[in-house]
Parts: C-alpha cells; sequence; structure tokens
C-alpha cells in the first residue's frame, strides 16, 4: 500500500516531535480561550474544548477540559465539511450550534477554522464551548420545559461568521438578537474566534518548517501509535458480553417517570462494541441524548477507567464502536429537544457504561460519582446595573472511591472528570446578586467502604433581587440514581435541595423552573460519591480520624463501618467494635 | 567595600560564590545538609576561608554582604513537614481551603487525592460575616475565637492562619483574631490573609496564608540558629534573604513572609540574567537554566523578569507575585521510554540523584539524557571521575540498545540521537511558552544559560527558535547563586479595587497607591536602604468587564492617577491583550481589578572587570580531538579547555568547550567567542558578532 509504505520512511523520532508540537498547540488554543472568555462558564468552569483535524477530518489533538466534549467534535467538523464541500475559503470561520446538523447540544457552539497552506486546506482549528445563553424560553439555554429544540434555542447550522476575513454581521447580530445576554455571548464568540486564530498562526508554522506530507505521514504514525495503545488495553480485558443499566431521574415533563439507558458492552479480543438498542425510547422533555453525545460519554467512560493514558484520537477512537437506534433515549429524531443530554443523559450513559466494565474488571473502575445538580439563573443585577447568566458551579459531589484509595472530594459530576473548576465566591457575589450563605463539605455525604466516597457539598446562598429566573438540571434526586457503590461499598445518599421563601420550604426538583425573589434562600446538600469495598474493612483509625475530621457522625460510623465511638470522648471502644464487626466471630462480611 | 557571598542552597549541592570588590569571584561547591542546612552552610564558608589562608571568623570580618537562597521552605512544603497549623476562617466556609476550587491535575489518570495542609479538624469556623461592600452582615463572635484558641492549645498548634471572606475590603474582625490569639497563646506565629495578600479570590487567599504559616515557624527557627552562629563569630554584615519574587529581604521581613521563600530556588537565575546580559547591554534576555530534573526558563524584557501571580507548589495555591518562571521536567536525569503504543518519549520521570543515569554507574537501569549525551560525545568522563564517580560507559550503550534502540529498531547512536533531538524540542517548546505564547517573538532576545548541562544543548534549542545569540557565563554551573548577589530589596503589594473603569474613584485609588508607597518606604528603611536608592512601581490589573482573569499593566506616575492615566492604562491594556490573545475590542468598558506597587531598594552592583580582546587563534587551549555525532555522523571534533580560553579567542564549530563543570557543544553551524568578560558568545556560523550584538542591545 501507497501511504504505508511513506508512513515506513518516516523516522520515529521526528513523529514525536511531531507529537509533541501538536499537542502544545491544542493547549494553547485551550489557554486563550481560558484567559479571555467573558461568561464564567467558560473562563472559571472550563466548559470547552478545543481540538485539531486534519485534511480528512480527522481527530489530531483534543484538549477537553470538560471531557464528555470529547467525542462530540468529529461529527461537528464533518458537518460543517460536508455543508460547505467547495465552498470553504482561506480567513472563513465556521460556527454551529444545531444537534441535528452535527452538534451535541444546543448551547456548546462550535467554531472552526480551516487552516491554508499553499492555497490547500491541511488542518483545522477548532473549539467548542458553552455558551452563557442560547435563547429559547430556558434559562441559560436550559429549558426543562421545552417539547421540542424550537424552545430551546436559536439554531444555528453550519455557516460562516467570517468569509474570507470578513465578519458575516447579519449573522452575528441575528444571533445576538436572539439571545438574552448578547453580551456575554459577543465576548465569548471573539475569544473563540481568537483561539482558533491562534491555532491557525501555530499550525501555519508547523507546516512552514515540516511541509504537509511529512507532517500527514507522522499523524499516520500518531493513530497508529494510538490504535496499538487502545487494543492493548481491551486485550487486557476478558471477551465477552457485560451489561449495565442506569436511569435518568426524568424528562422535566413526566417528572415521576424514571428513563432508562441500557448498554452491552461487546469485548472481542481488540475492539468494544457499546449497544444501547435496549434503551428506553426518546423521552417528551429535553434529557434526550444526540449521537455524538452518547458516542462520547461512553468513550469517556473508557478513557476514565481501563483506558486511562491512552490518547484520545481518531486512532484510538478505531477500537471502538456505537450502536444506539435512532428514535432511542441515545439518538433522538428531529425535533425532540435535547439540552439535558450533556448532563442528565451523559452521566447516567457513563454509569451504565462503568456498571459493565465493573462486572468485567471492577478494580479499575471508580465507584459511582456525584451527579450534578444545580441551577442554572439568570436575571438583572441591580447592584452591577447589568443582566447576568451564571451555573451554579461551586456546588459539587464527591467523586467515587476506586479499589485503592478514597474519592476525591467536591470534584463531580462525572462528566467533567475534575476539570471543573469552581468559580470563586467573591467574584461570584461581584457579578450575580446573591450572598453565599454556606459553602462547606456535608457530613455523611460519602458512600461508606473501605475507600470511602469523596465528600460531597452544602451550598446555600440568599437572593437580593427579584424576578431571577431558575432552571434546575442534573439528577441524582432520588435513591436509584444517587452513586452507587462497587465491591461491597455503599451508596452515597441522594441529593436534597431545597427553596425557602419565608416560611415555605420548596423541595426542589430536577429538570424544572424555579422564580427567585429578594430574601429567598436556595440551599443545596449534595451527595458524595460512592464506597468502594466493605466499610467493614476500612481501618478503625480511618474511621475515627473522618469522625473527628466531622466528614462522617458516630451513628455513621457505628451503622456503616462497625466502629463504635464514644460520642463524648471520640474513643474507639475496642470490644464493641470487634462485635460489630465479626459479629459471628469470623471474617468480615 | 569588602566581599559579598552568594549562599545557594540546592537539593544535592550548596553552590558559593564569592565576590571581591574588583569582580573577581570564586565558585565553591559543599554536599548539601538537608536535616539543618546551616551545617553546609558554614562548612561552605570555611572552605572559601581556608581557600584563602583565612579561618571562618576572619573571613566573615572581610565579608559585608551574604545573600542566601534557601529551599527550607520550599522542602517543608512538598514533604508535608511544616508546623502544625491552625486555620480560622468564617463560619460557613469551612472546607475552601482543601476543596481547592474542585480541580484534578491529570484527569484521565486514577490517582489518591493529595494530603490537605490543614487538616478539617484544626480548621475552626467563626461567626462573622463581611460582604464585598466591606459592611459586616455578622459581627465576629469572639467567644468562637477563644474556642479555637483553647483547641489549638490543646492540639499543640505551632501557627494560626486566618483567612476570612472579603477581609481585604474590612480587615477588623482578622486584626481583633490576631490580638485574641495573642492573649491566648503568647507568642505563637499568625498569619493574616490581610497582610500576606489582601485581594480577591478567596482560595487563592486562603492557600497562600495556610502556606505562610505553615513554612514560617520552620524558617524562623532556621533563621535565627544561623543569626546566631553568624553573631557568635561576629559577622557584623547584612544577611539577605532570597525571595520567590527575584528581590531579596532582611531576616526580620523573611520571618513574617515565610512564603515569599517558597519559589525561591530558581529565582536567581533570571536575576544572573539580567547581570550578564547587562555587561553587553542586552536588555532582552531568555534565561534557560538545565538541572537534574527539571529546566527552568524565564523571559526578561527590558531588563525586568516576568512576573506571575499563578505559582503553586505540591497542589496548594501561591497568589503573591513571583517571577514567571517556566518548569518542564526535563533536565539530564530524564528517562527516555516507549509508551505502550510504540513512541518514543523523554521526561517528566527523571532518575534523579539516586539511582542516576546509568552512566553514573550507582545502579542506574534508565536511559537518561545524560546517557545520552555520553553515547553522542558530548560528555567528558574524565570529569566524572572527579566527580567521584564511577564512570560506567557501558551502561549508558546497554540501556539504551535494551530500552530504545532495540525496541524502535534501530542503532543506539541513532536512539541517543533521538533521545537529544526529542529533549531540545521540549525545552525549545517550553520556551515558546514564555515567549511566543506571551506576545514576544524570541528573535529578538538573547539566550542566556545556566546549569552545567545547559551549553549542550543551547545550540539547538536556539537553532529552533531562531534566536540569533546565545550567552554563556563561565560561571553559569552556579548561577543562581551569581544572581542573587545582584537582586535588589523587593517588596510587593497588593489592594483590590473592583471597579469598572467609567466608575473608578480617582481619590481612592491614590489612597491606596500611597498606603502602599508608605507601607514600602518603611519597610525598607527598617532595612536600611538608603532613601536615595528606593524607587517604587506601580501597576495595575484590568480586564474587559465580565471576564474573568486580568492582564497586569504598569501605571506611568507617581500614583496621583489622573484621567488622562487612566486612558494610558487602558490603551496599554488593549494593546497587550492583542498580543497575548489575537484579539482586543477597543471601546469596550475595562475594568480595574488591583492595584499593585512594588518598592525596590537598590544594591550595588559588582564590579565586572573588562578585558581587551586579544587574537582569535584559540590554538593554545587545543586539547585534542574527541569522536562525537553531529549532523548525523561522527565527526572528530577539536576539544578545547575553557579554562585556557582568553577574550578574543574564537573557536568555530562542531567543537567542544570543556570545564569542570560545564561542557559547551558547538554544532557545526555555529562558532563560539570568549568576550571581553571571559564569557562566551556563541552564534550561527557566519554571523558577525559585533553586529549581532549591536542589533539585540
Amino acid at each position: 500500500m501507497n501511504a504505508a509504505s511513506t508512513i515506513a520512511t518516516i523516522d520515529p523520532i521526528r513523529v514525536s516531535v511531531i507529537d509533541n508540537r501538536l499537542d502544545a498547540i491544542c493547549r494553547e488554543i485551550g489557554l486563550t480561550m481560558l484567559r479571555t472568555s467573558r461568561s464564567p462558564i467558560f473562563s472559571e468552569a472550563r466548559d470547552f474544548v478545543t481540538g485539531i483535524f486534519d485534511r480528512d477530518l480527522r481527530l489530531v489533538a483534543q484538549t477537553a477540559y470538560i471531557p464528555v466534549l470529547m467525542g462530540a467534535l468529529p461529527y461537528a467538523i464533518r458537518s460543517i465539511a460536508a455543508t460547505f464541500a467547495d465552498d470553504i475559503r482561506e480567513g472563513d470561520v465556521f460556527i454551529l450550534n444545531d444537534p441535528y446538523r452535527g452538534n451535541n447540544h444546543p448551547p456548546d457552539i462550535t467554531i472552526a477554522k480551516p487552516v491554508f497552506w499553499q492555497g490547500q486546506i491541511e488542518f483545522w482549528s477548532v473549539s467548542k464551548g458553552h455558551h452563557a445563553d442560547v435563547g429559547g424560553s430556558g434559562v441559560a439555554g436550559y429549558n426543562p420545559g421545552a417539547r421540542s429544540i424550537w424552545e430551546e434555542c436559536i439554531r444555528i447550522p453550519p455557516a460562516k461568521l467570517y468569509a474570507a476575513g470578513q465578519l458575516n454581521r447579519a449573522l452575528l447580530d441575528t444571533i445576538l438578537l436572539n439571545v438574552h445576554l448578547p453580551f456575554l455571548v459577543e465576548g465569548d464568540l471573539h475569544c473563540q474566534v481568537g483561539a482558533v486564530t491562534i491555532g491557525e498562526r501555530n499550525l501555519q508554522a508547523l507546516l512552514g518548517k515540516y511541509g504537509p506530507q511529512l507532517l500527514q505521514a507522522a499523524i499516520g504514525q500518531i493513530f497508529a501509535a494510538a490504535e496499538r495503545q487502545m487494543r492493548a488495553v481491551i486485550r487486557g480485558l476478558p471477551n465477552g458480553e457485560f451489561s449495565g443499566a442506569r436511569c435518568i431521574d426524568h424528562d422535566g415533563i413526566n417528572k415521576d417517570q424514571m428513563i432508562t439507558v441500557r448498554v452491552t458492552l461487546r469485548i472481542e479480543d481488540e475492539a468494544i462494541t457499546f449497544d444501547f438498542s435496549a434503551s428506553d425510547p426518546q423521552a417528551v422533555g429535553y434529557v434526550n441524548s444526540t449521537l455524538p453525545n452518547t458516542a462520547s460519554s461512553a468513550f469517556l467512560a473508557l478513557f476514565m477507567s481501563v483506558g486511562s493514558g491512552v490518547r484520545c484520537n481518531e486512532g484510538s477512537l478505531r477500537a471502538l464502536r456505537v450502536l444506539a437506534p435512532p428514535g432511542s433515549i441515545v439518538n433522538a429524531n428531529e425535533p425532540a429537544p435535547v439540552t439535558g443530554c450533556t448532563i442528565a443523559a451523559a452521566q447516567a450513559i457513563i454509569e451504565a457504561v462503568w456498571l459493565a466494565l465493573a462486572e468485567a474488571v471492577p478494580e479499575q473502575v471508580d465507584a459511582c460519582w456525584a451527579r450534578w445538580c444545580a441551577p442554572a439563573t439568570m436575571g438583572f443585577n441591580p447592584r452591577t446595573g447589568r443582566f447576568f447568566g451564571d451555573i451554579h458551579f461551586m456546588s459539587k459531589g464527591g467523586a467515587g472511591a476506586a479499589y485503592g484509595f478514597d474519592g476525591w472530594d467536591h470534584l463531580g459530576t462525572v462528566i467533567c472528570a475534575g476539570g471543573l473548576r469552581s468559580p470563586d465566591p467573591e467574584l461570584h457575589e461581584l457579578v450575580t446578586p446573591y450572598t453565599v450563605l454556606q459553602y462547606e463539605f456535608r457530613p455523611d455525604s460519602a458512600g461508606a467502604g473501605q475507600w470511602r466516597g469523596g465528600m460531597g457539598t452544602i451550598y446555600r446562598w440568599r437572593v437580593d433581587a427579584d424576578n431571577i429566573a431558575a432552571a434546575n438540571f442534573g439528577g441524582g434526586n432520588r435513591p436509584e440514581t444517587a452513586p452507587f457503590g462497587l465491591a461491597g461499598g455503599k451508596a452515597a445518599p441522594p441529593h436534597e435541595l431545597y427553596l425557602r421563601k419565608g416560611d415555605q420550604i420548596i423541595d426542589v426538583d430536577t429538570e424544572s423552573f424555579y422564580s427567585l425573589a429578594a430574601g429567598d434562600i436556595f440551599e443545596i446538600y449534595q451527595s458524595g460519591g460512592g464506597g468502594y469495598g466493605d466499610p467493614r474493612r476500612r481501618p478503625v483509625e480511618s474511621v475515627r480520624d473522618d469522625v473527628l475530621d466531622g466528614l462522617v457522625s458516630v451513628e455513621r460510623a457505628r451503622l456503616d463501618y462497625g466502629v463504635s465511638i464514644d460520642p463524648d470522648t471520640l474513643a474507639v471502644d475496642a470490644a464493641e467494635t470487634a462485635q460489630l464487626r465479626h459479629p459471628a466471630g469470623g471474617s468480615p462480611r | 567595600m569588602g566581599l559579598r557571598v552568594g549562599v545557594d542552597v540546592g537539593g544535592t549541592f550548596t553552590d558559593f560564590l564569592v565576590v571581591d570588590d574588583q569582580g573577581n569571584a570564586q565558585i565553591y561547591k559543599t554536599s548539601t545538609t538537608p536535616r539543618d542546612p546551616s551545617l553546609g552552610f558554614f562548612r561552605g564558608l570555611d572552605k572559601a576561608a581556608r581557600h584563602r589562608g583565612l579561618s571562618l571568623d576572619e573571613l566573615l570580618g572581610q565579608v559585608d554582604t551574604v545573600v542566601h537562597g534557601t529551599t527550607i521552605t520550599t522542602n517543608a512544603a512538598l514533604t508535608g513537614d511544616g508546623a502544625v497549623t491552625g486555620f480560622i476562617t468564617t463560619n460557613g466556609f469551612r472546607d475552601l481551603l482543601n476543596m481547592r476550587r474542585g480541580l484534578k491535575d491529570r484527569q484521565f489518570d486514577r490517582y489518591a487525592p493529595p494530603l490537605p495542609l490543614v487538616p478539617r479538624r484544626r480548621i475552626r469556623v467563626v461567626g462573622e460575616r463581611v460582604l464585598a461592600s466591606g459592611e459586616v452582615l455578622v459581627p465576629l463572635n469572639e467567644a468562637d475565637v477563644r474556642a479555637a484558641a483553647t483547641f489549638f492549645r490543646e492540639q499543640q498548634v505551632e501557627a494560626v492562619a486566618v483567612s476570612l471572606l472579603w477581609s481585604f475590603r474590612n480587615p477588623a474582625h482578622e486584626t481583633r483574631i490576631r490580638e485574641i490569639l495573642e492573649q491566648e497563646l503568647p507568642g505563637i506565629y499568625v498569619s493574616l490573609s490581610t497582610e500576606i495578600l489582601p485581594q480577591i479570590r478567596v482560595y487563592e487567599r486562603h492557600s497562600t496564608t495556610a502556606l505562610n504559616a505553615y513554612v514560617g515557624p520552620v524558617l524562623t527557627r532556621y533563621l535565627r540558629r544561623l543569626q546566631e552562629e553568624l553573631e557568635r563569630r561576629r559577622y557584623s554584615g547584612a544577611l539577605l534573604i532570597m525571595q520567590s519574587n527575584g528581590g531579596v529581604m532582611s531576616p526580620q521581613l523573611a520571618e513574617r513572609f515565610a512564603s515569599n521563600t517558597l519559589l525561591s530556588g530558581p529565582a536567581g537565575a533570571p536575576m544572573a540574567g539580567i547581570f550578564y546580559g547587562g555587561t553587553h547591554g542586552f536588555r532582552n534576555l531568555i534565561t534557560i537554566d538545565m538541572g537534574g530534573t527539571s529546566f527552568d526558563v524565564a523571559l526578561i524584557r527590558d531588563a525586568e523578569p516576568a512576573v506571575t501571580t499563578e505559582g503553586g507548589l505540591g497542589g496548594h495555591r501561591i497568589a503573591t507575585p513571583i517571577l514567571d518562571i517556566h518548569s518542564i521536567g526535563a533536565g539530564g536525569g530524564s528517562i527516555a521510554w516507549i509508551d505502550s503504543g510504540g513512541m518514543l518519549d523523554v521526561g517528566p520521570k527523571s532518575a534523579g540523584a539516586e539511582p542516576g543515569p546509568a552512566c553514573y554507574g550507582r545502579g542506574g537501569t534508565q536511559p537518561t539524557v545524560t546517557d545520552a549525551q555520553y553515547i553522542l560525545g558530548y560528555l567528558d568522563p574524565a570529569l566524572f571521575e572527579q566527580g567521584e564517580l564511577d564512570f560506567d560507559a557501558a551502561a549508558a550503550a546497554r540501556v539504551i540498545q535494551e530500552r530504545i534502540a532495540g525496541p524502535l529498531g534501530m542503532d543506539v547512536v541513532s536512539a541517543a540521537a533521538g533521545v537529544y533531538e526529542i529533549i531540545n524540542n521540549k525545552m525549545a517548546a517550553a520556551l515558546g511558552v514564555v515567549s511566543v505564547q506571551r506576545g514576544y517573538d524570541p528573535r529578538e532576545f538573547v539566550l542566556v544559560v545556566a546549569g552545567g548541562a545547559g551549553p549542550i544543548h543551547a545550540a539547538p534549542i536556539a537553532r529552533e527558535l531562531g534566536i540569533p545569540l546565545i550567552l554563556i557565563p563561565r560561571a553559569s554551573s552556579v548561577f543562581c547563586a551569581a544572581g542573587m548577589l545582584i537582586s535588589d530589596l523587593k517588596h510587593d503589594y497588593v489592594r483590590t479595587c473592583a471597579r469598572e473603569f467609567d466608575r473608578i474613584d480617582l481619590g481612592e485609588v491614590a489612597a491606596l497607591y500611597r498606603e502602599m508607597a508608605a507601607e514600602a518606604r518603611t519597610t525598607l528603611l527598617t532595612e536600611r536602604v538608603p532613601p536615595a536608592r528606593i524607587e517604587l512601581r506601580r501597576s495595575a490589573d484590568l480586564r474587559y468587564v465580565g471576564q474573568f482573569n486580568e492582564v497586569e499593566v504598569s501605571v506611568p506616575g507617581d500614583g496621583e492617577v489622573d484621567s488622562a492615566t487612566l486612558a494610558q492604562m487602558a490603551a496599554a491594556f488593549h494593546q497587550r491583550h492583542d498580543a497575548l490573545y489575537g484579539y482586543s475590542m477597543s471601546g469596550a468598558p475595562v475594568e480595574l481589578i488591583n492595584l499593585r506597587l512594588t518598592g525596590i531598594g537598590r544594591v550595588d552592583q559588582p564590579h565586572q572587570e573588562r578585558y581587551a580582546l586579544g587574537p582569535a587563534d584559540a590554538s593554545a587551549a587545543r586539547r585534542g580531538n574527541r569522536r562525537a555525532w553531529f549532523d548525523g555522523g561522527f565527526v572528530e571534533a577539536p576539544v578545547y579547555d575553557g579554562l585556557a580560553l582568553v577574550p578574543g579567542h574564537h573557536v568555530a564549530g562542531p567543537a567542544i568547550v570543556v570545564q569542570p563543570t560545564t561542557t559547551v557543544v558547538v554544532p557545526p553551524d555555529f562558532e563560539l567567542l570568549c568576550d571581553e568578560f571571559r564569557n562566551y558568545l556563541m552564534y550561527p556560523r557566519g554571523r558577525n558578532p559585533d553586529e549581532l550584538c549591536r542589533a539585540l542591545r
């Protein structure tokens, strides 16, 4: 084969050098976004991904601060390239948000710039990020009452935001006229265009140095290396079929009906098929997943467990296949609403894949992480005289415990894999009409285990302005959707959320709207992570340390861990502990 | 003027540089004594004294300044060996310190969470709450403070950090807590966030303050022991401590602001770069320092090192200004390895000092950069023997064959050349981070090289980035100690003043600058800086309204800011934003976040003796040939004795210049000149060094 012979002539040293360069360029696109964005969702929470594609639209490198976006870029870029086939010019910048034209979900706007070299497209420099608002009748893009995509957002098909370097003012104005927070959206679109332009500049420098042919050949080698890595990982797993199922709390419309994601992993030598065929049909409300989001979630589940350390590019994805039947919750048909897919659906998909993997290799899988459950809010801030929009990213749950160590505290949700930076509460109070009342760990929020889940948080704030719209989303509010434990570890308790209006206490549900007024207090009690292993195997000293630190109560120490601690002296009663842990004098259960 | 001594305590060696008033310098090294670094300190001074035929006390009688760089705080923070620390914060916000903003660095790796700096049981909350306006929502509950003090006494706490929400807007509660702690726990070390970092962003403030308390008692004990011993030996000169911001401070200040030493280890190098660059009138420099495990890069523009507030250590944030030194895991000990996909990579894992590279003969089984350097003929085994190492040439070839060449199907030399090329590229990319990524063109900078092994890699790095001139000081291997000797006293102050530009109260800004200026002057005067040598610099952190990150711009004038100054600041901001991030939005509203002031007390710069340039012929320094790898093959490269090279001597590549602690590799497309200060200039073949120097001034 011709291609193979070219590849064989490339020096492996050069390939490593080019691989490092491409990663560095991708990181720089991301850093630019991080430093220049307006919306706290980009700059504080880092809810975006950057990538580089080659001329054949293959994913070469990416930096996924929010990893659930990792598998979504290829669909978007293919859609843009297909739409404009012969009409792609130097200086064009493309935009896309429509989930039925290749995007994952509407708030994540894709910006892509073709990189030309001597008149030919050689690369694409791409960024995708979650905007503060995309219009519709929801809050910051979240509309739990939506029954169709038209109620969710302005739909942007693949389009040229810049044509040959000229801004398409009419398109930009159309977008800005259709969103509630044009000030933030305009700033962040500029930030994305600036970032992909930095990427273009660097890729052109790389092309100048090595030339397109050598780069293409090196990229072929990089893909081959990633594919070998992934196939080696899969070879280490037992062949067979493994299944898992997890529920989405509900779709915002039929609030008493859980929706199930079912997956069967077929592991065959060096390949994995994620078969979601047995999942529930698509829902009326906006928790439906799109194919890009489903694929992305499945890949993330793998890269966070057995595939940790494998490069994520075209090569490693070759070993993976996703089956998601159209019309199901994991691949909804137009015009179903889908905005909730990156959270509600993605969490259930990842958890189901982990349950399946845990059947095969439990020691390589974390116990369940706490789901996201907090609102997006939007309104006018009289303190600054400006409109604001924000998602309450301070409120994070714990990560699941793993074989060998306790879960990370305050790290969730799993779709972010620890990349979601909590905003600074002081900067938050400067921008929003809120006063934070409490923000600390929630005692007894973690699942018990030989290794304990990470701690969840309590996050409470007072509202200082009227007419604030809130859309609460995520899930994890019922025992069935609370974080599961693994290998004998216990589940964590579900989230609890309340809205206090004077003497009235309202139970806050997921996928629901609330209206906030001055004096209201919003309270979130987040789950910790699930535990791993039998809690009675946790060293007594570690249990006592958790009690001394106020993370585990004396009651739970006794009930969950079988450790008897005197509530006044905090001394361990060794005799009673032995009896609690080994009731029949035998080994732990 | 008497002798000046720089003492730089490193992980393995403590470096000493003794300079007289003629600029004559002697270099000494002793082994670092980690348990009590003051032992190594005095042992090295003793060595210097004996070399001059003096007793230690006699030597100290001739010294008027000792500048000391210590890593005692750094080690304490990294090994968890700091003071037993308590932390007091606002009720309802107990865990912001340990939440660390909920980030995990390596997102896809599965590893245990970091241990907290202060365990939760020693984090005590007190009733109080100040609002963004500075107004008190909940008054301080003093009983809570006393209860915390009682608990800390039981726990034998040695230091307490106090950091409350919005305290920088109204420091009354923190101040009162200190008073109570001093009553309840006399003599205890207390750090207030309003003193350490009175600035918005609560986690950053918490973490910096907690680190200060955590290492404060450790540094205090060490410095007092050192000063007692110096006093006992009737030393009457000054003792100055190196800081992370590239300045020095008195021991009294160091005790209070101990966290300012946490990242001081590499801070001497950029300062040395400024000094050596200054001998030629160069003001735009990139300094590199290659050690055993890491490679540090810093950019200097207009003779000022770049500064950042985004530092961190061991997973904890340090938000005070520090020199912006970009560090990557690339050094002589960096391990070359092949990943599961079959791709060659180098670092960031290092073989460290023990067992070290395979060729050190201490049982190292991993191929390292040093092993590759040896295979390529760049290292002289004879130098290792002086260093008490059993040089094992066969081991270098064996591990590269087994781990790299064999699996990749190439020969040992090509594999070694590959390791060399990959590490050079990684280092060049690190230079790109501080230059191109910060909006600067590296071709306008001079590369200044430190570290014994740095000059082996300097030419390929410069070639990669198009840097036209390399300056290699002869004291390259004790570069940091040299930098300390020329560092000024330097103190940074900050005040948060979050206002949109059109709502700025000029009177408030001026008052805050006056307040910081007074504080800076008082501090420098107590450090015995003559008023004429005090210099104050002002800057401000700006951003577009609604952004969450700031860009620092300098503030012209004396702090009495008027609307014209504001316009200048805004213009500078748009320009800098464009250079950094590829766009700016002139006309868009800008907001002020922080005001900053740096107080500087100038110290005397050492004299550098200038020699006349003699003839170019360097054959008198020639020491035969060595087989070395250049341009894809081995050649017989001339070897020169660096100590025998004199000003004016010229060496054309390929060549190798050997000194006891440094090796310079001159590739075929480069030339080297011994300059009038007996340092080396290296530049692309055929270029005229005088013209290059003129162009880069």
